[in-house]
């Protein structure tokens, strides 16, 4: 990963979308749970990333940037939406836990429902620790809280999680 | 299971997820972004020295002098001004829409098919009924991909529309679209009944909504 910074050239677009993007979309999909909206609020951060790429470039963190807009932009959208009447298609709605199937084939149902169990805060620092790999410093920039408070978040969430997924992953290994 | 294990597992958990938007997608988007922060100055500037009797269903156009006519959809210039509602075709092809006023649904109806969209519009609480517009089955990550809510404005993508689809754009959701007996979506509530359609209603701005139907020339034109 190539940052840009005072005395660098300037990152270009194009070469960060591509190294860059899915991680992000991996990142927003751990701290939101849906991958549909996931890709879609990474496109929009994205897209609003090039649009303020001058200032966006000299981000000591792009990438959370354009995490933290995404996140943020989907919590604008909730807001907006709260009236939203959800319709779903019965014939495309399935649990996974009833399945074992991966969501969409492309995650782990288990560890993104333990996830999901997670308080918010959590996930989110889940995401840019462990999904985009920050320092706890930069996390503790990004989200706006204490170095000390993200690495409590973070210690918790291990805990759960290994306490969700501890029995199936130690099964898996034995079979 | 020791720390190092849980953060591999949670990792690959992800790991097969992929972006697949090509990068020219997201910059032709970005520059939509642009575009948008733009109008407010644009808009400003216009009502600045706009007439205060205007009226409601006066065209004008935005940018370009001359007036177009709701009678007359396929000579609107690439952006059209109306009080209650806005069209204004992007550079990429998306299609911009403001409506601020449930008003004139045949003209907003007209000027979109002009741009080559198959859409039905009303404002009446009603769509025709019966199998002229059926709903169209899909997922919700698709009709975002086919429009973008931006306050009160719509953002259409036409390229992103299935073939055979079209949009339905209408007021009082749940009142706007045929829907089977035993599902009525209530307005900030979940429906009392399991639904049994497809997903297809969103509010846009207070009480209007747009869904994905199959196009037809009965429905959509």
């Amino acid at each position: 990963m190539r940052w840009s910074g005072v005395g660098t050239q300037p990152l270009d677009f194009a070469e960060f979308y591509r190294d860059a993007a899915d991680e992000c979309l991996r990142a927003v999909l751990v701290s939101i749970g849906d991958q549909d909206t996931a890709r879609e609020l990474v496109d929009e951060a994205f897209a609003r990333a090039w649009a303020s790429w001058p200032a966006v470039s000299r981000h000591p963190a792009p990438k959370a940037w354009v995490v933290r807009t995404a996140v943020n932009a989907g919590i604008s959208r909730w807001r907006r939406r709260r009236r939203e009447v959800p319709v779903p298609d019965l014939a495309t709605v399935t649990d996974p836990r009833a399945t074992g199937e991966a969501s969409a084939g492309l995650v782990d149902p288990r560890i993104m429902a333990a996830l999901m169990r997670l308080p918010v805060r959590q996930r989110q620092v889940v995401a840019l620790r462990l999904i985009l790999d920050l320092d706890t410093a930069r996390t503790a920039d990004v989200l706006g809280i204490a170095p000390g408070t993200v690495m409590a978040h973070l210690g918790r969430a291990m805990a759960a999680l290994r306490h969700e997924l501890q029995p199936e992953l130690e099964q898996e290994s034995r079979s | 299971m020791n720390d190092n294990e849980l953060i591999t597992a949670v990792r690959e958990s992800v790991a097969d997820v992929r972006a697949a938007t090509p990068v020219a997608k997201i910059i032709s988007r970005g520059r939509a972004v642009r575009a948008r922060r733009r109008i407010p100055a644009v808009a400003g500037a216009l009502a600045a020295g706009a007439c205060t009797g205007l009226a409601v269903t006066t065209l004008v156009s935005a940018g370009h002098p001359g007036v177009a006519s709701v009678n007359h959809p396929s000579s609107h210039p690439a952006s059209v001004r109306l009080t209650a509602w806005t069209v204004a075709r992007q550079a990429n092809g998306n299609i911009d829409v403001t409506i601020r006023q449930l008003k004139n649904p045949a003209g907003l109806q007209a000027t979109l098919r002009a741009d080559g969209l198959p859409v039905t519009v009303s404002f009446s609480g009603r769509l025709n009924p019966g199998p002229a517009c059926r709903p169209y089955s899909t997922a919700l990550g698709m009709l975002n991909s086919v429009s973008q809510i931006h306050g009160d404005r719509l953002v259409i993508d036409p390229s992103a529309l299935p073939s055979g689809a079209g949009l339905a754009i209408f007021d009082e959701p749940g009142k706007g679209l045929p829907v089977p007996s035993g599902t009525t979506p209530t307005l900030g509530a979940k429906p009392a009944t399991p639904p049994s359609i497809p997903r297809l209603l969103r509010v846009l701005n207070g009480p209007l909504a747009i869904g994905m139907v199959y196009a037809s020339q009965q429905c959509t034109g």
